[in-house]
């Protein structure tokens, strides 16, 4: 794949959707707690919907915000599916009781992940605020594959988890989990005021990935994803098939309640409206979305032997740490 | 009647913007190279079809027969029917040995 990536594809893979920034927790590192914006009745769901199927965007994966406390889940991912569409949703799991996972299967979910942060139950309601929600979120990944569902197990590495990864991999085994997504700590909302208290240092970011990419390369019974394009220059880093450096902006996009579209979760720069706005336009010409298509090495990417692979790291990061999407990625070690 | 049948599993698009500038580039005499016009996501991986690969994917939709395939691929190029015919069975063979395509067996 040599040509660049808006000639490559026609629209996103993948639409990172948060229908609420409501939730029912107020976790330590989450993006969302402070946003505010206003929610969409279902009818103007169904529309973006069908904007999604028509532009042939073929995921869609639910977040926020807690996808479950919208009451029309179910009946939005029901005519997704009937569009064709593939959706996926991330939850806290509270609300995931046997009754739920039954809908979530019968309204068509291709999978869905459960947030777990910590093998250790303590550990885990701490982060989250919010006792007993280990317990209920191990309930949910039983009652996912119970229902028959498939589920994945998101955890965003921090200091809390960094070292004892490996129990989080076994709980996923017990509980018949088939992908582990170990996801990149993102400095944004919460997790950046808290990033004191939660992020490691460059050293210890690449101390984490050097061991979890040798266990992912020794693991065969269980899928193990990262999702941090700074990984490039260490051994076993995998080539990413379908795209370069940060893929927000490239495969994926995001939606916020309203309809306003991010790059990703993480960056809070709107570059259109789905419903206001023409969607070729925005994706081809968005001054913001071809920034980050183009970064320019700076800094000390300038002469870096993996810039073309890892292309300055997580923009996110550095648009948060900096305000410029072209800086180094803060967590980069070299 | 056996028709050809695309892998459910599998999700796919057609590039449209790719496919038109391809299209655009043999009506104008130019070669059209290997571009992927359709791409397909298999666990994780993509791969791309170029455009008469993709133009018969597409129409692998439970069907039609091959030989219906080729008849409608016979409007858009101008081609020899053998050859048109030997490339296209080349293609869908490789494609069913991959699991991508089966022979819906179903008879009408
Ligand atoms: S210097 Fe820049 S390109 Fe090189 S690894 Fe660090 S962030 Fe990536």
């Amino acid at each position: 794949m040599t040509n660049p990536l808006t000639e490559q594809f026609s629209a996103p893979l993948t639409f990172n959707w948060a229908l609420s920034y409501s939730c029912n927790f107020a976790c330590s590192h989450c993006y969302s707690r402070e946003e505010q914006c206003d929610e969409l009745g279902t009818a103007e769901l169904k529309q973006i919907i069908d904007r999604i199927a028509a532009h042939q965007v073929p995921f869609i994966n639910f977040g926020g915000g807690e996808p479950l406390m919208r009451k029309d889940l179910f009946e939005i991912t029901a005519y997704a599916r009937q569009q064709g569409l593939n959706v996926s949703m991330n939850s806290n799991g509270w609300l995931l009781d046997r009754a739920a996972a039954e809908q979530i299967k019968a309204s068509g979910f291709r999978s869905v992940g459960i947030s777990i942060d910590s093998a250790e139950a303590a550990l885990h309601d701490d982060f989250r605020n919010r006792p007993g929600s280990f317990l209920r979120a191990v309930a949910a990944l039983d009652a996912l594959a119970e229902a028959g569902v498939r589920s994945t197990m998101s955890s965003v590495i921090s200091r809390i988890n960094h070292k004892s990864f490996r129990d989080l991999l076994d709980l996923a085994r017990e509980h018949r989990v088939s992908q582990v997504y170990l996801h990149n700590f993102k400095c944004s909302g919460r997790g950046f005021k808290n990033r004191e208290d939660l992020d490691l240092t460059p050293q210890e970011w690449k101390d984490f990935y050097l061991v979890a990419l040798q266990v992912k390369q020794e693991t065969k019974d269980l899928l193990i994803s990262f999702d941090d394009p700074v990984i490039a220059s260490l051994p076993g880093y995998e080539e990413n098939p379908l795209v370069k450096g940060s893929s927000c902006g490239k495969l994926s996009l995001n939606l916020r309640p309203n309809g306003d579209i991010t790059p990703c979760g993480f960056i809070p720069l709107v570059v259109g409206n789905i419903l206001t706005d023409d969607f070729e336009e925005i994706w081809y010409n968005s001054p913001t979305l071809n920034k980050m298509r183009n970064k320019e090495a700076k800094g000390k990417c300038q002469g870096c032997n993996v810039y073309e692979d890892c292309l300055g790291g997580c923009t996110a990061r550095a648009f948060a740490t900096t305000g410029d999407l072209s800086d180094p990625d803060p967590h980069c070690w070299k | 009647m056996k028709r050809l049948q695309r892998n459910p599993d599998i999700v796919w698009r057609v590039e449209k913007r790719r496919q038109q500038a391809v299209i655009d580039r043999l009506a104008a005499g130019e070669e059209s190279g290997d571009e992927g016009t359709v791409i397909l996501l298999i666990s994780g991986m993509m791969h791309q079809l170029n455009l008469l690969g993709g133009m018969i994917w597409a129409q692998c939709d439970g069907s039609r027969t091959l030989a219906q395939i080729v008849t409608q691929l016979q409007a858009e190029f101008d081609v020899e029917t053998a050859l048109l015919q030997a490339d296209v069975q080349e293609f869908i063979d490789d494609l069913i040995e991959r699991g991508w395509l089966s022979y819906d067996q179903s008879t009408d």
